[in-house]
């Protein structure tokens, strides 16, 4: 048996499963001490199951601790970067383009030396061993540790970031070195953006991964645990200590995952519905479709693998306007429980309107019983008409698709969706995130610049793929489970028509749960 | 004189995504390296073509290659005022001011940085009006300038003199040297006299970029509440004509890349008419727009595209299905209403087998 937890913003949501079957789970606010509120997750569940520490076989945990330190500038360590690409590239130096505050969080340590690569896999430079060096002993005179690697096209050739972080684990053997061609893809101000949020937080990342060792231990779990990450894999807890920035979306990833498993559907339209807003996001083949474009992390502009989520102002806790023509972007959120007409409160919200219409057991029906049931149906129909646009907006094309509602404001759709072939509501859905945490999948992804004219579009594909498979098989996979998950395959406008850019994801189930 | 410093670049580069007609690439690395170098050097000074005495001698400078480059090669400070510089040197000609050689996407904004760097004035204009793939189709040499002397170099500081006796082979020729030289090379070329630009340039497209930018981003909401703000700005301005052609979603959308260029079409479906539909033929830009048959807007003249709801351009790469958008036809300026100019930016230079019509001359 295994056990997920997702420690949100607010919540922490706890599951205790058997393979697919969901034996108990628990929901608490989150507790600002990391081991003291996993500890109380784990006590709900195991307790409840009454179940020993010995028949648990993992535990895995979703968490936004480091997105909100990122958001909230906090326990961020001084840091370092190193790129490698002059001659070229000095009219942007890195964090030019960064919010002041947060680039003050982590300090003046910008370096840039000769190094890097073209397009077509040559080198604008050897590495300037020379110039790495004096960086280097900059680097340990202000004793600095936190040290992120970025080298122009390293996602196509990644050698001079590994020699970069060779050289500097010799000089500064307890350094913690982010590659940034292992967090982020083509784009070097945003890929080495991402290196350096990411070798920002290790020291936290390092605290928080011996918090949850202890809470475990506390309750005599010798099992592995792992974190969840973006991509909707899990990453094992050496692993954390070195990515900690690939967890930053697994909230919105773990509920799309949860669906998945809750309804046994791989290929759906995933509606994640809360307090304030609704989140929409899309399975393929099982995990969260990626998002193409940028990601803003606390003002920075990154390209970590996110999920696509589109994010609408409705919620359990939206306020109704104009007669039930508009519902939102307001909300009374968390307050909803006391500040809603059928909680006694005075403000009408939209799961006031729920109530009203009969959607919903929840809540004190005498508290809504003088609406107007024109306003009623009014808002019943708009809050079904955000729901169907947003669906429509993410869905990949005009055909129907199912549709997964998830989270506590579901009950705010309670007739067809228009865009829907049919419309699910699991059972357990409130905890679809601490579900979705407890799957033991793990991948591999890699993104290469290839050119067809120089190698067969065969032999590239299957480099590229033997790549990926050793990433998964490093963080933990199963070498007979691996399957190609996803090839995506760019071409470049402007270049040579046989230059392309081929992405390939691989994913697998965990080992010791063969 | 008029100026344009850092705090106007996202005004510039919003207004320039509007006019790229979904061409143009990420703007991005541009508009970050036009912050940083026009607060360092101070803004550029704005010449109107108008106002630029017959004797000066202007140069056209900006990139030529592949945008994706760019986001992995970044720029050094002195790559394309290093190919001004060299065009000097190797001419034995002064240069008075730079001009763009298009207002649509990240090359408006190089020449003001290299403008203020060199300390000569920028001309408020450019050789197209919106972007276009192709050296040919540009004003200045349909207007008699010879595209070379040119002078191109990479990011190391290589650099190279082109000659060539023709425009078309001036395109080819560059885009070749591109794609030998790293993927993406300056280049300062069509020099030309005051009295040229008079006749070449489309005046005060970088002004007014910036006026049209200014009031997309300071909006930032549903385009159909400043739909006659801009139909008054498009009216009084070197375009004319500006009509909204469709409002609807966005229900396929494919692209391949043939010859270096990212082809392809887009069916739009109108949201009241769920019958109605608009298709958009693509080539890097929005070339050709029809309703059903009907052909309702096609290049020179411009198609440009946003998103209904927060007004942003919206770039041909980034086009997928269920995006909500507003079409919009706007009047090519009359540099590329002549015969001349028509021959190489009609459709049927793009390969499109129909006749250009003016925008104004198509009637609903």
């Amino acid at each position: 048996m295994r056990i997920g937890i997702d420690v949100g913003g607010t919540h922490t949501d706890a599951v205790l499963m058997d393979g697919a079957r969901i034996v108990t789970s628990h929901k608490a606010l989150t507790s600002s001490d990391v081991r003291r509120g996993l500890m109380e997750a784990l006590d709900a569940v195991m307790l409840e199951a009454q179940i020993n520490a010995d028949a648990i076989d993992a535990v895995m945990i979703g968490t936004t601790h480091f997105t909100n330190a990122v958001i909230e500038r906090k326990e961020l360590s001084q840091t370092a970067i190193i790129r490698a690409c002059l001659p070229t590239g000095s009219g942007l130096p890195p964090k030019c383009d960064w919010p002041a505050d947060l680039s003050a969080a982590l300090g003046d340590h910008a370096y840039m030396i000769g190094g890097g690569h073209l397009f077509n896999g040559k080198e604008i430079a050897p590495l300037d061993e020379r110039a790495l060096d004096d960086a280097i002993d900059k680097i340990i005179d202000q004793d600095i540790k936190a040290i992120a690697v970025a080298a122009s096209f390293s996602p196509a050739v990644a050698n001079h970031e590994l020699l970069m972080a060779k050289r500097i684990r010799q000089r500064i053997p307890d350094a913690n070195i982010s590659l940034s061609h292992e967090i982020g893809r083509l784009g070097i101000l945003e890929r080495e953006n991402a290196a350096l949020l990411n070798a920002s937080l290790g020291n936290l990342a390092a605290r928080v991964v011996s918090s949850m060792q202890a809470a475990l231990e506390q309750r005599n779990l010798t099992c592995p645990f792992y974190v969840s990450q973006n991509d909707g894999t899990l990453m094992s807890a050496d692993y954390i200590a070195r990515y900690p920035a690939l967890t930053f979306s697994s909230g919105p990833t773990n509920s799309l995952r949860g669906a998945a498993v809750l309804t046994g559907i791989s290929d759906a339209i995933v509606v994640d519905i809360g307090g304030t807003t609704a989140d929409v996001g899309v399975l393929a083949n099982g995990f969260p479709r990626e998002s193409n474009s940028y990601i803003d992390v606390g003002g920075v502009r990154t390209n970590f693998r996110m999920p696509d989520i589109l994010s609408i102002g409705l919620g359990g806790g939206s306020l109704v306007h104009d007669d039930g023509g508009r519902l939102g972007p307001q909300s009374v959120g968390h307050r909803l429980v006391s500040a809603g007409l059928a909680f006694g409160g005075a403000t009408l919200t939209a799961t006031d309107i729920a109530v009203a219409n009969g959607s919903t057991a929840v809540g004190d029906m005498t508290g809504v019983a003088h609406l107007d049931a024109g306003l009623v149906e009014r808002a019943t129909l708009t809050m079904h008409a955000m729901i169907d646009e947003a669906v429509d907006k993410m869905r990949p094309s005009e055909q129907p698709v199912p549709v997964i509602l998830v989270g506590g404001g579901s009950i705010l759709i309670s007739r067809h969706l228009q865009t829907a072939s049919t419309v699910i509501r699991p059972e357990h859905a409130g905890v679809a995130n601490a579900i979705g945490a407890a799957i033991a999948q793990v991948g591999g992804e890699v993104e290469h610049i290839v050119s067809y004219s120089r190698e067969s579009r065969e032999k590239a594909m299957t480099y590229a793929t033997t790549q990926a498979r050793s990433k998964a098989i490093a963080a933990g996979a199963d070498p007979d489970t691996l399957r190609v998950l996803d090839i995506e395959e760019t071409t470049m406008s402007y270049m040579d028509d046989d230059a392309a850019k081929i992405r390939i994801k691989v994913v697998g189930n965990l080992r010791q749960f063969l | 004189m008029k100026t344009i410093g850092a705090d106007h670049i996202k005004d510039l580069c919003a207004g320039a995504a509007f006019l790229a007609t979904g061409g143009g690439g990420d703007p991005y690395v541009s508009q970050l390296q036009a912050e940083r170098l026009l607060t360092k050097f101070g803004p550029a000074q704005l010449l109107s073509p108008l106002d630029v005495p017959d004797d000066f001698f202007v140069v056209s400078v900006g990139m030529v290659g592949a945008p994706t480059v760019t986001l992995e090669q970044l720029p050094t400070e002195e790559e394309t005022v290093g190919a001004l510089n060299q065009y000097e040197a190797l001419t034995g000609k002064k240069v008075d001011a730079v001009i763009p050689f298009e207002i649509g996407g990240g090359n408006s904004t190089i020449p003001l940085f290299v403008a203020a760097m060199k300390g000569i004035p920028c001309v408020d204009g450019d050789g197209m009006g919106r972007a276009l793939p192709e050296a040919q189709m540009m004003t200045f040499p349909i207007y008699g300038v010879p595209p070379t002397p040119a002078v191109i170099m990479d990011a190391f500081g290589h650099y190279e003199l082109l000659e060539c006796d023709d425009a078309l082979t001036f395109e080819k020729t560059i885009r070749a040297k591109a794609v030998a030289m790293g993927g993406m090379i300056s280049s300062a070329e069509h020099g030309m006299t005051g009295q040229l630009v008079k006749r070449c340039a489309i005046p005060h497209t970088l002004s007014f970029a910036t006026e049209l930018g200014r009031l997309l981003r300071s909006h930032g909401g549903v385009i159909d509440v400043i739909q006659d703000r801009l139909t008054t700005l498009f009216e009084k301005s070197e375009y004319g004509v500006f009509k909204h052609l469709f409002t609807g979603k966005v229900i396929d959308s494919k692209r391949t890349i043939i010859g270096g260029y990212d082809v392809g079409t887009a069916l739009l479906q109108s949201f009241n008419h769920s019958d109605t539909t608009m298709e958009i033929l693509i080539k890097n830009e929005y070339l050709v727009a029809k309703i059903g048959d009907k052909v309702v807007a096609s290049v020179p003249d411009l198609i440009c595209i946003v998103e209904q709801e927060s007004s942003r351009p919206l770039n041909a790469e980034r086009m997928r299905y269920g995006q909500r958008v507003s079409v919009f036809g706007i009047g090519c300026p009359r540099h590329y209403r002549s015969p001349d100019a028509l021959a190489v930016t009609a459709p049927r230079a793009f390969g499109f087998d129909l006749d250009y019509v003016p925008l104004e001359d198509i009637k609903a």
